[in-house]
């Protein structure tokens, strides 16, 4: 009888862990389940591009059910409740399922109720609807000031707020409204980004370019009223428009059955992906709490490490390897610049120069992500 | 430090910008007057966590080497 393996969620994590790991057994050995409730997949990372009418956002999104390999079974249903102890998971379609392996992949959610008056004025580009309001908002802009931030640490692929903020100078200089708006760009610790040298870099180039940043800058609250964002420091900064990514958490299933820290995140080990004392349970992607960036790059290599050891496990192996924090991933620093930031947990990334090609990697990124990332075979 | 701790946050093999955000979430639900303490290895907290505290107007009690980590702690004054 193979192995039940048992997926919850069908966002990046869960399709490329699937998917890997369909490559990596045999359907004798492995029988790979994946419950999800999306009914199409969008490409996140295309949000920036897209706020500024530079892509086209129908690329971007493709129906989840036909992004599984051969042999991968997907049940479109919502997951309610996870027994660990008893193996077992249950659906709001009345399924109680049980499994010999579980892989969390649940990602996170935004909750913009955690800010008094975001709801009521923030602009984000993090799904697609917001960035394409987004994108008619930047086309009515005529001038003013801008502020660009985000909410909460972590979110979803880090980068994002500052590619936004290269992105949109060059905009702005490309219809003269530049010299008409004030871009003014928060972050909640002490520097412009999470890793040093890569904070040193980017606040070197806001610099050139005349952004006008505040670190230390926690939100607080806004006033839709008044136009202000309000920090936890006691700072106010007034703005016209608003781009400010909304706070995360993780999945409420994952708090509601026990297995969260205080943000709804997983805690598993670092090196396993394994959940406390569970051999059998493991967290991929954004659904852990692991100190790596939230993002689908990420989500691949620990596929890549989880895959490898599920196959040795389920044939008789032993797995000796180690997840070590690798991540890659290219982010945009302007028009036709970016930089591809290597690391992992005991390297950091270099960022030392701006790149063509980084940045056309990144701009055509959704094809090959559907075309080969997701499908588990890059 | 003879000041008793009345939130204690072990930080320690919690990377940045892990610390300063236990840090934060501490302060939000202390009440004024109580002394938050935080553990912490990792080199960047020491910085920034004082920065925050400057800036945000509490009070830093101190910055203390310990044993293989260091301690900051803080006054949440207003």
């Amino acid at each position: 009888m193979p192995a039940r393996v048992l997926i919850l969620g069908d966002g990046d994590a869960g399709t490329i862990m699937a998917n890997k790991l369909r490559f990596h057994t045999s359907r004798k050995d492995v029988e790979i389940t994946v419950v999800g409730n999306s009914k199409n997949h969008y490409f996140k990372p295309d949000g920036v591009h897209i706020s500024f009418n530079m892509l086209d956002y129908k690329k971007s999104v493709k129906p989840t059910e036909f992004l599984f390999n051969y042999g991968v079974n997907y049940i479109a249903d919502t997951v309610t409740a996870i027994d660990v102890a008893n193996h077992s998971v249950k659906t709001a379609g009345g399924k109680n399922m049980n499994y010999d392996y579980l892989i969390i992949a649940t990602g996170d959610r935004f909750t913009p109720e955690d800010i008094p008056g975001y709801s009521e004025s923030a602009r984000h580009f993090y799904n697609l609807d917001h960035a394409l309001e987004l994108q008619k908002e930047l086309k009515a802009f005529k001038g003013g000031k801008i502020v660009i931030g985000q909410a909460s640490i972590p979110i979803m692929c880090p980068p994002a707020p500052y590619e936004f903020t290269f992105l949109l100078d060059e905009y702005l200089n490309f219809h003269g409204l530049r010299d008409k708006t004030e871009i003014h760009y928060v972050y909640p610790i002490n520097s412009v980004f999470t890793i040093p040298n890569v904070a040193d870099y980017i606040s070197k180039k806001m610099e050139e370019r005349g952004i006008i940043t505040h670190t230390l800058f926690n939100v607080d609250s806004i006033d839709p009223k008044n136009k202000k964002v309000q920090s936890l420091e006691g700072e106010s900064v007034d703005y016209d428009l608003l781009v400010m990514i909304p706070p995360h958490r993780g999945q409420k299933v994952i708090s509601d059955s026990g297995l969260a820290d205080d943000g709804g995140y997983i805690n598993v080990d670092k090196n396993r992906l394994n959940y406390k004392d569970y051999d059998n349970v493991f967290a991929v992607g954004d659904a852990t709490n692991l100190p790596v960036s939230k993002a689908g790059a990420t989500a691949h290599f620990e596929s890549q490490y989880l895959s490898n050891k599920i196959a040795a496990d389920t044939s008789g192996n032993v797995y000796n390897e180690l997840y070590e924090g690798d991540v890659a991933c290219t982010t945009v620093t302007g028009y036709e610049k970016g930089i591809t930031l290597f690391f992992n947990y005991n390297k950091p990334p270099r960022a030392n120069f701006d790149s063509k090609f980084d940045y056309f990697l990144k701009w055509q990124s959704a094809d090959t992500f559907f075309s080969s990332m997701v499908r588990g075979i890059a | 430090m003879d000041v008793k701790a009345d939130h204690i946050i072990d930080a320690r093999n919690s990377y940045c910008p892990g610390p300063l955000m236990e840090m934060i979430k501490a302060y939000k639900q202390a009440k004024v007057g109580e002394v938050i303490s935080i553990y912490s290895t990792d080199v960047g907290t020491k910085k920034d966590a004082p920065a925050w505290i400057q800036k945000s107007g509490q009070e830093l009690i101190g910055v203390f080497d310990r044993d293989g980590y260091y301690e900051i702690v803080m006054r949440k004054v207003k």
